[in-house]
């Protein structure tokens, strides 16, 4: 049963994915700018969710790799390299800019991890606007202009793939145990001989990575940047919203959420041109509220889910003292 | 030293205690409820709007104002609790964790998109000010010298508050282990959402002296937040002494940094700070502990 | 009684914020033995596991296994050493299954080395030796209170430890379960592992162990063979006459 789950999951992503892969050729040129966001966003919250979900630490900072990405793309294809020299080096600078802050960073837990990495993405911010020289200051910065619309959407749907991969393959291995195991209970964990200093830290540069790479490749699409595109309250919030909407710490959580919010923004927003932080803001509230394990973990969607095996952990969030009550 | 320096500090030294009393609001909230309300640096803001709305619309000054606000943010405080905070605080622990992140984040995007509806130029502060004082060729606004009396005040009041009420040794009571309050018979509900309720007081009250001082922008509540965070990892919990002298080495170094090196760079100090602790002294951090 | 120590504490003691919890205890325990450990509540029982397990330092003295002082090593360590523990209040990784709490102890403690296939099947081996087999993909927080029990157990186990420290498993269960749970004990001591367990129910205590370490405010007061621990008038009219399990002693 569980085995027939699975493989119907996986045929119909790769169906999907096919399907997304054919779009430009269908002729819905709308369809194609809509589905490159989607997957911008897509693969923020997965990556995301490899700390936020699978290691239980909410890394509010989570754009701050996007927009070093970003930016260290921006500036390397301005120094005259390609984009296929360029993402590594933005890949290589944000893996290091995320290996030194899990030192600090990772003292706090809690609330206390996720306020300090929220002030991480201002900290950028205020950077990139100060720095004026390398990244233009708050008027942005421009990258060699060109047509990218589809290779950047072929790179992101296959960048989107991958990391669906990578979180498949970090769920299944005993290092993805160990991250479970550290979100349950960090100190036993520990006790067990888990390295979770070293393995928090290696979650988050593993998390960085995606981030980076799809911030590289966004703004090769846009052709221009500013501080406010790539580290406003937005972009910071909108994937972890993503995630947490869904459901964290398994994998379809973060589709069903990318989905439904860049369905919601698109025929919001364009109505409704104010308050879009504040519908943000109410939507937390109301998740916090009444379902912090996201859509995925209604009580009558988790048996379908369960049913797919994707070997993670639909049960966190169970509230089960409450449940075995008589 | 020079009449410049000293002024500088001066001007820190009140800016710390801004900070440090909003801060002390924060930890206290912090050690009784368990949760870290994100949404705290809002209240600052709110305080300044509203001193500021008094001043520009009803001549009030600022020392009122700042006495005007703790009743009316008392109020909210525990509407605040009862509506968003209280329904969640039953869940296990770490859903209380992921709930309340949640809960109070977006109260925070909520309160901050409304006010900028409603308020979409920055207030540049209150032109308030007495006639200055002059100390030895040194020229002191005496309307700075009254604030930092003020807040002085309100700590001392506050510190007693804590050490003689049966409240407030409730309050530090429930910030030494919720259990055990409760196994003694503490309220815990009613004595959370006051600690909550004071705690929201303390920042507005900050905040009608913070608009004396600085530009106010409906953006600034949750960069404000973590700068609270920097001044309580600075200070320690539930401590009002910790809190002020933790807020005035942030207002010192920030007041410093956008002297020296300009106003741009004093927004990095709190985080760089956070960090420096973080490196050279955790073991002492409770935020290690938590 | 010269006993060849495997572990061996030396002069342990442990002060929390100026209160000693514990004052110089020395104990010794024999290779493939099942020591006790007793006393009444606050004498410092867990707080010695803690301590020879690596959760926390001692302020003095030493830990001994195998001839290697280990008390100024991490918990993470000491587990790869061949030490491990279970928790009073049960502590098992709530949302996991079952399977992969023991899949964690197998993952990182001695035998990590393991491939991914016989880590599974060594699992299993180790479910089905507490009775779990059946609930190896329930989440572990849905289990019973017993159940919890036996899969912190196995999670220990499944760090193929020398040294198995157990913190009250029987306490709490039916007298059904109890019987049960001695068996398992005994035989995880069968298959060469030794065993240090606190214990407030006298029964067990007598029936499973070759020496009792009564501890009374963080202070040894005796280390014999548990019928002279009985037999000692002082012991029992001190400390076990305050048990709550009083009447099993007549058991």
């Amino acid at each position: 049963m569980s085995r027939g789950g699975k493989k119907l999951f996986y045929s119909v992503v790769l169906l999907l994915w096919a399907f997304l892969a054919a779009l430009p050729f269908l002729g819905f040129s709308y369809g194609v700018v809509w589905v490159f966001l989607l997957a911008v966003y897509f693969t923020l919250a997965l990556s995301y969710d490899i700390v936020g979900g699978y290691l239980g630490y909410m890394n509010l900072g989570h754009a701050s790799f996007f927009g070093l990405g970003a930016y260290t793309t921006a500036i390397l294809l301005n120094q005259g390299f390609n984009l296929f020299s360029a993402l590594p080096g933005a890949m290589l600078l944000a893996a290091a800019f995320a290996a030194v802050i899990s030192y600090p960073l990772f003292r706090l837990r809690g609330a206390y991890f996720a306020l300090a990495t929220f002030g991480l993405v201002s900290l950028i911010e205020v950077l990139t606007n100060n720095l004026r020289d390398l990244t233009g200051g708050s008027g942005g910065i421009s990258t060699p202009p060109g047509d990218h619309t589809l290779p950047s959407y072929y790179l992101v749907l296959a960048v989107a793939g991958g990391t669906m991969v990578l979180s498949q393959i970090i769920a299944r291995s005993k290092f993805g145990l160990a991250l479970f195991s550290i979100r349950e209970d960090e100190e036993v964990a520990k006790a067990f001989g888990v390295p979770t200093t070293l393995y928090k830290g290696l979650a988050l540069i593993i998390s960085s990575v995606p981030a980076s790479v799809v911030g590289g490749i966004y703004v090769w699409h846009m052709t221009y940047i500013s501080p406010e595109s790539v580290f406003g309250l937005e972009i910071a919030l909108s994937p972890i919203i993503m995630a947490m909407l869904g459901g964290t710490g398994i994998m379809i959580g973060p589709l069903v959420g990318a989905v439904f919010i860049t369905l919601v923004q698109e025929f919001l927003w364009t109505k409704v041109p104010y308050f879009h932080l504040a519908m943000y803001g109410t939507v937390l509230v109301l998740l916090g509220r009444f379902m912090p394990g996201g859509l995925v973990r209604i009580r009558w969607i988790r048996p379908f889910i369960q049913r797919l095996d994707l070997g993670e952990a639909v049960d966190y969030f169970r509230n089960v003292d409450a449940e075995r009550m008589p | 030293m020079s009449a410049d320096l000293i002024q500088l500090l001066v001007g820190g030294v009140l800016l710390g205690g801004i900070y440090g009393l909003a801060a002390f609001g924060l930890s206290i909230t912090f050690g009784v409820l368990n949760v870290l309300n994100l949404a705290h640096g809002e209240f600052l803001m709110l305080g300044s709007l509203l001193s500021y709305g008094l001043f520009v619309g009803l001549g009030i000054n600022p020392f009122i104002s700042a006495v005007l606000v703790i009743p009316v943010f008392m109020l909210l405080g525990v509407f605040f609790y009862l509506l968003l905070l209280k329904p969640i605080m039953d869940k296990p622990p770490h859903q209380l964790l992921v709930a309340s992140i949640l809960v109070t984040m977006g109260a925070s995007l909520f309160i901050e998109d409304v006010t900028s509806f409603f308020w979409e130029r920055p207030v540049t502060g209150i032109s308030y000010s007495l006639p200055p004082m002059e100390f030895s060729g040194v020229v002191i606004s005496s309307t700075r010298l009254l604030i930092l009396l003020f807040i002085f005040a309100l700590a001392c009041g506050m510190q007693l508050y804590l050490k003689k009420t049966f409240v407030g040794k409730s309050i530090r009571a429930i910030v030494q282990g919720r259990e055990g309050a409760k196994m003694v018979g503490i309220p815990i509900s009613r004595v959370s959402a006051l600690a909550f309720s004071i705690g929201m007081a303390l920042a507005a009250s900050a905040g009608a002296f913070y608009v004396t001082l600085f530009t106010v922008t409906p953006v600034m509540g949750i960069p404000l937040t973590i700068k609270y965070l920097c001044v309580v990892v600075l200070g320690g919990l539930g401590s009002i002494v910790g809190s002020v002298f933790g807020g005035l080495i942030l207002g010192i170094a920030e007041t410093l940094t956008a002297y020296y090196w300009g106003a741009e760079w004093s927004p990095t100090i709190a985080f760089i700070l956070l960090i420096i602790i973080l490196i050279i002294k955790p073991e002492g951090l409770f935020g290690a502990k938590k | 009684m010269a006993v060849n120590g495997l572990l061996e504490c030396r002069k342990i003691s442990k002060i929390f914020g100026g209160i000693e919890a514990l004052t110089d205890v020395d104990l010794k325990v024999a290779p493939n033995s099942i020591t006790g450990v007793i006393g009444p509540n606050g004498s410092g029982k867990t707080t010695l596991f803690n301590i020879i397990s690596g959760a926390l330092p001692p302020t003095g003295g030493d830990v001994i296994f195998k001839g290697k002082k280990i008390s100024k090593m991490g918990p993470a360590q000491v587990c790869r050493l061949g030490i491990a523990r279970t928790y009073q209040l049960v502590r098992p990784f709530n949302s996991l299954s079952a399977m992969e709490n023991v899949l964690i102890g197998l993952g990182f403690g001695r035998a990590a080395s393991m491939a991914k296939k016989d880590r599974v099947a060594e699992a299993f081996r180790i479910l089905r030796m507490v009775g779990l087999e059946g609930k190896m993909n329930h989440m572990a927080g849905s289990l019973t209170l017993v159940e919890k029990k036996h899969l912190e157990i196995a999670r220990a186990l499944a760090t193929a430890p020398e040294v198995l420290l157990l913190d009250e498993v029987v306490s709490g269960l039916n007298p059904t379960e109890v019987t049960r749970t001695m068996g398992t004990i005994q035989q995880i001591r069968e298959s060469g592992i030794t065993i240090i367990m606190i214990e407030h129910i006298l029964k067990v205590v007598l029936s499973l162990c070759e020496r009792v370490l009564v501890l009374d405010h963080g202070v040894r007061i005796a280390e014999a063979p548990p019928e002279e621990v009985v037999r000692d008038a002082g012991v029992i009219d001190a400390y076990i006459g305050k048990f709550e399990d009083e009447e099993d002693l007549h058991a």
